[in-house]
């Protein structure tokens, strides 16, 4: 559209900003106060790209996705999704994007999985040989075949939302927006959930914009991570940079078949802790590489076994938070 | 623009309705307890001062109840269940997430849901309270024929615009409970009003003469009052035309008021939840 919006991009935002007025006290007389949710964000994703969107409760995710989906305006900034302004062409706009609110249901209780698609068709005007192509499609990739003539009210919570995202890309959106989409799932319905969305990205080149808490699907999903906090961007980045920003020690856990000997350790490693038969040293690997301390270690006597890990992605983003206060 | 996501969003609510076969049998026998009790009453009342001109007269008043007995649930009582279930769990998002008119898609499932409703029951009524009711020698407590034929062409085309006015005004309670994320102000709002307005307590023609041009001017007359009376050939103020334009006017004016109060309220709808 513009030149600053380049056309390879699906969403660009551009200050960002969302305001609510909270009434305090009477419901009546109270004094309204305003509370920013959004506090002038910016960033672009390209087609194609999974861009996962994260950040502790409240921090303003999920009025992004809103506003990003069309059903909440924001009190100022630009916003183009598909090239349409997603709350002035409403309509345009929707019929070209898939939404998934993972806390929320969209198919309909008292209809059958099948019954719903059907429905979605008519409401989104699909013509009958693509949604045929489409429900084969979906229905082999989601494995809803044993489930398309039970009714949503008796599924489980992993059939339901492996019917969810169906329902969601029924008309083949250009951008698909997960909010939590495996909140609640057990661990089988997470990976197929993951395989699933990691699948439509690679084959269809659908643009997709991830919300979640579990940073297992950021880590198995996204290559790139958008961190939200007090209503602004604390980081955009693919996730090995935020882990080298933020977390980049390593951990070395020693075992020794007696008591752990007194050691002396290069700069840049520390002992951080001590049991009847263990070992656990912290290190930076930009001030001792690992094979450096693992030869430095290797000849202690009664030494048994040593690992090396890295922190996981949970402690790396609760750092992170905890560093910007977020 | 097409018409089939209303089509489709009037098929769904339309098979709700019929769905529930044992309400239809329940309402049906709730319907005719207070249908005959409210006709005990009036008899005894019209018995007790043959002397008073009436505006109604009793055979009138037995049919204008069992009309309303049989059309309690093309009343707009409240809002669409199906909104005010989204309303609660914030699943109502996804309803502004379709690519349709809210309004229209709405309204046809608000329509749907009340014909849905109400066709069986007052087919059933009708029939129970009608021939069935006469045949088994209770024919001066039945339900009467029209009036003649021009009143029954007539009261048809006033009483599909009483079910489009109801269904104009339960999109008021839809917006209500948007707004409110409850549907429970709207039932609260909704049902006295339209027991109590529509004539389904008491007939619209037997208040008292001072507040009955206000009764018949006001929006819930078009639902069933108006139609009713175009039925039973009693004289309405300024003619049958004045009835039906009564209609169209609270159709129109209740139409467009609603979109503004829509847009406004899809404008400025906060979702519940994080």
């Amino acid at each position: 559209m513009q030149s600053s919006h380049p056309a390879s991009d699906a969403i660009t935002v551009n200050n960002l900003r969302k305001t609510y007025r909270i009434r305090e006290g009477g419901s009546w007389r109270g004094k309204t106060r305003e509370i920013v949710a959004l506090d002038g964000i910016s960033f672009s994703v390209p087609k194609g790209q999974i861009a996962g969107f994260i950040g502790p409760n409240g921090a303003g995710k999920s009025t992004a996705i809103k506003i990003l989906s069309g059903i909440l305006r924001p009190t100022s900034g630009e916003v183009q999704v598909n090239g349409l302004v997603p709350w002035t062409n409403r309509v345009a706009h929707v019929a070209r994007i898939g939404v998934v609110f993972g806390q929320r249901t969209q198919l309909w209780w008292d209809l059958s999985v099948g019954e719903g698609l059907a429905l979605l068709r008519d409401i989104y005007g699909v013509d009958p040989e693509r949604f045929a192509r489409n429900r084969a499609r979906l229905a082999d990739a989601l494995d809803l075949g044993g489930i398309m003539d039970q009714s949503v009210r008796q599924l489980s919570l992993g059939q339901r939302m492996r019917a969810e995202i169906a329902a969601s890309l029924i008309h083949d959106p250009e951008i698909l927006i997960l909010d939590e989409p495996t909140i609640g799932l057990d661990a089988p319905s997470k990976l197929a959930v993951r395989a699933f969305v990691h699948e439509l990205s690679r084959d269809r080149g659908t643009t997709v914009l991830l919300t979640t808490h579990d940073m297992h699907d950021i880590e198995a999903l996204a290559e790139r991570v958008i961190v939200i906090g007090h209503g602004r961007i604390l980081a955009d980045s693919p996730f090995e940079d935020l882990r080298m920003t933020t977390l980049s020690e390593r951990i070395l856990e020693l075992d020794f078949h007696g008591t752990p000997p007194e050691l002396a350790l290069p700069a840049g490693a520390v002992e951080t802790s001590r049991a009847p038969h263990s070992l656990t040293i912290t290190f930076d690997p930009r001030q001792i590489p690992a094979p450096a301390l693992v030869a430095h270690v290797g000849h202690l006597p009664g030494l048994d076994d040593l690992r090396i890990s890295r922190p996981s992605i949970e402690e790396i983003i609760t750092r992170f938070y905890a560093d910007h206060a977020a | 623009m097409t018409l089939r996501p209303y089509l489709t969003a009037f098929g769904l609510q339309w098979k709700i309705g019929l769905r529930y076969r044992i309400a239809v049998v329940a309402g049906l026998a709730a319907q005719m307890w207070f249908g005959a009790v409210t006709l005990m009453a009036y008899a005894s009342v019209y018995h007790a001062a043959p002397d008073v001109q009436a505006p109604l007269s009793l055979r009138q008043a037995m049919t204008y109840t069992w009309i309303q007995q049989s059309l309690f649930t093309l009343l707009p009582l409240g809002c669409l269940p199906a909104i005010g279930d989204a309303a609660k769990t914030g699943a109502i998002v996804y309803d502004l997430l379709r690519p349709v008119d809210m309004w229209n898609w709405w309204l046809s499932a608000s329509l749907a849901r009340l014909l849905g409703n109400a066709i069986p029951r007052a087919v059933l009524l009708a029939c129970v309270a009608g021939p069935l009711a006469m045949l088994v020698g209770l024919g001066a407590w039945s339900l009467a024929p029209p009036a003649d034929l021009a009143a029954a062409g007539l009261s048809l085309i006033s009483i599909t615009l009483g079910a489009l006015l109801s269904a104009t005004i339960v999109m008021w309670w839809n917006i209500l409970t948007a707004r409110t994320l409850s549907p429970l102000g709207s039932y609260a709002v909704g049902t006295p009003l339209a027991v109590l307005l529509s004539g389904m307590l008491l007939p619209l023609p037997l208040y008292p003469d001072w507040i009955r041009p206000f009764l018949l001017a006001q929006p819930f007359a078009g639902i069933t009052d108006i139609p009713i009376r175009i039925y039973l050939g009693t004289p309405i103020p300024g003619g049958v035309a004045t009835g039906l334009g009564l209609q169209l006017f609270w159709l129109t004016a209740l139409t467009l008021l609603g979109r503004l109060w829509m847009r406004q309220t899809v404008n400025r709808l906060e979702v519940q939840g994080a």
